[in-house]
């Protein structure tokens, strides 16, 4: 029993939804808070994705720092 | 000969009676069915507000996401890893961005109605006519008589007869609502709330800033939802705010015909105000409001007089 993803595994999946969040924060900064019936927090999104960014840079530190 | 002619008047009265009666009626049946269909729009208004999914989707989200992980450990599979990794992690997302309390606008607008309906009783049972009078309050850090206390709060004074003279500052710092020399009323304005939240969000105190940095600061009240865009700029001896697509713009609706929203403005319209007021130390009046015919665009004068 073990967990089937390896470190490069979740560092790619943390850049994909990291750039995600970080186009979608762009794109929506300049809307309202509400889309029709769906609210938004939108300071929140953006700082999900600065630090989804930041965590994928460290994942990028550790593996240049300690390479498997 | 006076009793026929008496005899033939009652039934007539009587018909007339009737008739006067069945429209009273009629027109109290019409208002109660207008009311009634208000009352269910607002019903259904609230329930759509109630029924925001995105916190169901996250929970829905977590669980089958946790699941999932759970299974892609046991069966050492990474597309399961993958799925359950960004379903937890979307689901996550959906109750963190959710805001904490979202309301509709249209239910702010009903709110303010009843407030404007009771200063309109107010003004036409004392037949007053005057423009509504921005009075600034005092800083708060400057120190004042007890019996001058009621000065630190913001006021709007509507005189009788329209003149310009305004009441001492004891009569103002008395905190009463019927002011006798010159006759007219003090009331509390609707905006002063939303001023203090602008305050707040921009982490501001107005009475501290001059009238071109206000200017730079009321185009970002559209951050806050409240209207769609704000500009503000000089115009002669006025300052002119156009406001597109506020949120109270169905206050000033003919259907609704309120007098006190020219005198006063909406709460955003008010709230502007108080922010001259304070931020320049004089009073404020709301010369001319302009408002287009789809109630889109809300164009207001102020001019800031010597107290």
């Amino acid at each position: 029993m073990q967990f089937p993803l390896s470190m490069s595994d979740i560092s790619l999946w943390i850049a994909v939804t990291a750039i995600i969040l970080l186009i979608t924060s762009e794109l929506i900064s300049s809307y309202s808070e509400s889309f029709g019936s769906f609210a938004i927090e939108k300071q929140r999104l953006r700082l999900v994705a600065l630090l989804l960014g930041m965590a994928f840079m460290v994942t990028v530190l550790l593996r240049v720092v300690a390479p498997t | 000969m006076i009793t026929k002619n008496s005899k033939e008047k009652t039934p007539r009265r009587r018909r007339r009676r009737v008739n006067s009666k069945s429209t009273n009626i009629k027109h109290l049946i019409e208002i109660l069915q207008r009311v009634q269909r208000e009352n269910e729009l607002l019903k259904q208004e609230l329930l759509k507000s109630r029924q925001i999914p995105s916190g169901k989707i996250g929970f829905a989200f977590l669980i089958v996401g946790a699941l999932s992980l759970v299974g892609s450990i046991t069966a050492s599979s990474s597309t399961l890893a993958f799925i359950g990794l960004g379903l937890s992690f979307w689901g996550a997302l959906f109750l963190f961005t959710r805001p904490i309390k979202f309301v509709r606008g249209s239910l702010l607008d009903w709110t303010a109605v009843s407030s404007y309906t009771t200063i309109d009783r107010m003004l036409e049972d004392l037949n007053y006519k005057g423009k509504g009078v921005y009075v600034p309050p005092y800083p708060k850090d400057v120190y004042l008589p007890d019996y001058l206390k009621g000065l630190k709060e913001m006021i709007v004074f509507i005189s009788a007869t329209g003149t310009a003279e305004m009441p001492t500052i004891e009569e103002m710092a008395r905190k009463e609502f019927l002011v006798k020399n010159p006759k007219g009323i003090c009331i509390s304005p609707p905006g002063y709330g939303l001023m203090s939240l602008f305050e707040k969000e921009m982490r501001t105190d107005f009475s501290h800033i001059n009238l071109e940095s206000l200017y730079d600061i009321l185009p970002k009240i559209a951050d806050l939802g409240l209207a769609g865009e704000v500009e503000a700029e000089t115009e002669n001896d006025f300052i002119h705010i156009t406001i597109v697509d506020s949120i109270y713009k169905d206050l000033y609706s003919r259907e609704r015909a309120l007098k006190s929203i020219h005198l006063i403005g909406c709460p955003l319209v008010s709230a502007v105000a108080c922010a001259i007021a304070k931020t320049t130390g004089k009073n404020v009046i709301i010369v001319k409001d302009k408002i287009s015919p789809d109630l889109k665009k809300i164009e207001v004068w102020y001019q800031t007089i010597e107290g």
